[in-house]
């Protein structure tokens, strides 16, 4: 919204302006795939639309993509983290229609590089012998994995890697094993819900306590804070992020954004905001290419895959041939006194 | 060694919870023959109900000295009443009626009531894991190779002594005497003079108490619950029935330690243990019922005709 005013203030070539078409997927307070798909049909049908932004969620995104990869719209999420949207044979499902042609673009980074920044985030911590511990799920073991294989080739070692059964409570027995073998590091792939905080709490009661527990950001909600209660404290998890307000680059943007809304930045403004001002960007350029004529979707399309060095609130933003941002940049908080504290943001190399 | 002796521990901790609720099963299905798959969420309710005394007497951290036998005893006897009366509302509203429907019925009516608990407990308390306040301190004593904590010691020992307590029950009272007779044939223990309908309400008060002293430990041990935690550990507690011998106590008891145990040591033994914990556990399920279908310690019922 504020991407588009401020496009629109600078002023667009040929008396065309830009207009924010906002359409909510959520039905009863919750993101709903069906609701997602409809949206992408209205847009698809209205020929005015030339791009969209959005989603927010992974599942309403595996609606939505194989409608735009037919209509050939182009769309950039700011938030969607499951890497099958893009990346495998997964992404290759979802493009129904033109399996050659990628419509679907992000700003945000994917769950499997969590799993990287924790690898390089615990050898700067100077820890060694990890226990990698996950929920056996798409998100956990896909985070998991990738640790293991980071940690590895960052000169760490990995003790062992157990899967949870789903229901499970009990990890008692499960973290003896793990204690005999003398971690220095508990790595948890997975969600509070699927065992997190479980495991936290029985770290305390079979003797490893004092050890040190990265998880992703599925333990990046209060439910962790509360269930695992005082022995929350000290644990780390990544966020596939950047935190907005520690980022050098995003200070315009920030007082833009609260002189506009009179609120604070939201964990995913800055994204969101950058994928809009690519869109606009790519808009222009076609427009430009066409001498000033309306361009087609075909034509704003071709111009966001073409994305590279666009300077963004979240940095210099790039896609490669997944749609995948190149920059990707994620962030470290700990919890401490009951509190996530930001720790600092990790740059991936890709 | 030393691992292997803790891992003892851990089993026969995780499998006194399994055993207690196990305990409520066997003696439902000894007497009407119904698997209750709500039984389970029964357990779930018992530790709801745990939470909800303990907010209640203001309790929300370690308590110490004669507070804490004060609040354990209120909590698990509010805990056995709720629980007690929660599974007689439920045989007297969903079971009674189908006493002598087809046996299928009432098993799903059993699948029905255990959805209408969850669905209860997930509108009271949310959908996510809830805390469950550390009432008991956890100091633990290390003996020569194992550390055993004493909430261990509390979950073995509160087992034991239910089992303890039950046996006594069905073996040397007079409603014990009616329930083990109800068991055996339901005819003729109405011609005897037996009054069947309460002989069954006594069963599923005391079952379903068991499964609230159970409710209690799981959180009190855990320190945290949820609305859907009654469904795995429902079903192991059934495993642990079936393995020791459906409707025979002992082996309810031998069954719910016995799975506990084969689960800690899967996890230690088994590479990649903790995922394939179930599958190991089910595996000794299913041998033990090849070479003794009625269960480790189940005798021979006398086909019914």
């Amino acid at each position: 919204m504020l991407a588009v005013e401020q496009a629109n203030a600078k002023g667009v070539p040929g008396g065309y302006s830009f207009v924010a078409y906002d359409l909510d997927d959520a039905v009863q307070g919750a993101h709903d795939p069906a609701q997602g798909a409809q949206n992408v049909k209205q847009f698809v049908s209205d020929d005015a639309v030339l791009a969209m932004v959005g989603p927010f969620n992974s599942s309403v995104a595996q609606a939505q993509i194989p409608i735009t990869n037919d209509a050939g719209l182009v769309q950039i999420s700011p938030a969607t983290t499951n890497p099958g949207l893009t990346k495998g044979d997964e992404a290759a499902k979802l493009r129904t229609s033109h399996p050659d042609v990628n419509s679907f673009f992000r700003v945000c980074t994917t769950d499997d590089k969590q799993g990287a920044a924790g690898a390089s985030f615990a050898r700067k911590l100077g820890l060694k012998k990890a226990f990698i511990v996950d929920d056996n799920e798409t998100y956990g073991k896909g985070l998991a994995d990738v640790f293991e294989q980071q940690f590895a080739a960052a000169g760490g070692t990995v003790l062992g890697h157990e899967h949870l059964t789903k229901g499970q409570t009990d990890y008692k027995a499960l973290l003896t094993k793990a204690h005999a073998l003398g971690p220095d590091l508990v790595f948890y792939g997975g969600t509070t819900v699927t065992g997190g905080a479980l495991l936290r709490k029985q770290m305390a009661d079979t003797g490893l306590g004092q050890v040190a527990f990265i998880g992703g950001d599925g333990i990046s909600d209060t439910e962790f804070l509360t269930s695992a209660g005082q022995s929350a404290d000290g644990v780390y998890y990544t966020v596939a992020a950047p935190e907005t307000s520690k980022l050098p680059t995003a200070t315009a943007f920030v007082a833009a954004y609260e002189k506009r809304w009179k609120s604070p930045v939201g964990p995913y403004s800055a994204n969101a905001y950058a994928a809009t001002n690519i869109e606009i960007a790519a808009i222009e350029k076609a427009m430009a290419e066409k001498g000033g004529a309306l361009p087609t979707r075909a034509d704003v399309l071709a111009n966001v895959a073409a994305t590279k060095g666009f300077a963004s609130p979240i940095g210099t933003i790039g896609f490669d041939k997944n749609g995948d941002t190149t920059a990707p940049i994620l962030s470290v908080y700990k919890i401490s006194g009951g509190k996530p504290v930001f720790v600092e943001q990790i740059v991936l190399k890709v | 060694m030393d691992v292997f002796l803790q891992q003892v521990v851990n089993g026969l901790s995780l499998g006194g919870i399994y055993a207690l609720i196990a305990l409520g099963y066997t003696m439902v299905y000894g007497i009407i023959e119904l698997i209750n798959f709500a039984h389970g969420d029964v357990y779930t309710f018992g530790t709801f109900t745990s939470l909800a005394i303990l907010t209640g007497l203001g309790v929300s951290g370690e308590v110490h000295g004669p507070w804490l036998v004060a609040v354990v005893a209120i909590t698990l006897v509010a805990a056995m009443l709720t629980c007690g009366a929660l599974g007689v509302l439920i045989e007297l509203l969903a079971y009674r009626r189908l006493r002598n429907a087809p046996r299928l019925a009432p098993l799903i009516t059993a699948i029905g009531v255990s959805f209408i608990l969850e669905n209860v407990m997930q509108l009271w308390h949310g959908p996510s894991p809830i805390p469950f306040p550390q009432v008991v301190p956890n100091p633990s004593v290390t003996l020569g190779l194992v550390s055993v904590s004493a909430k261990q010691v509390l979950v073995i020992a509160l087992a034991l002594v239910m089992m303890i307590a039950l046996q006594l029950f069905i073996y040397n009272t007079k409603i014990g005497k009616a329930m083990r007779a109800t068991a055996q044939d339901r005819d003729a223990a109405q011609l005897m003079g037996i009054n069947v309908n309460t002989t069954i309400l006594v069963t599923f008060l005391v079952g379903s108490a068991l499964a609230g002293v159970a409710g209690f430990v799981s959180g009190v041990y855990y320190g945290t619950t949820w609305f859907f935690n009654g469904f795995e550990a429902g079903l192991k507690a059934f495993t642990a029935a079936v393995l020791g011998g459906i409707g025979n106590i002992l082996g309810a008891m031998l069954g719910g330690f016995l799975i506990g145990l084969i689960e800690a040591m899967a996890t230690q033994y088994v590479p990649q243990g903790a995922q394939w914990s179930n599958v190991v556990v089910f595996s000794v399920l299913v041998l033990v019922l090849i070479f003794r279908p009625s269960g480790l310690l189940g005798e021979s019922l006398p086909e019914k005709v």
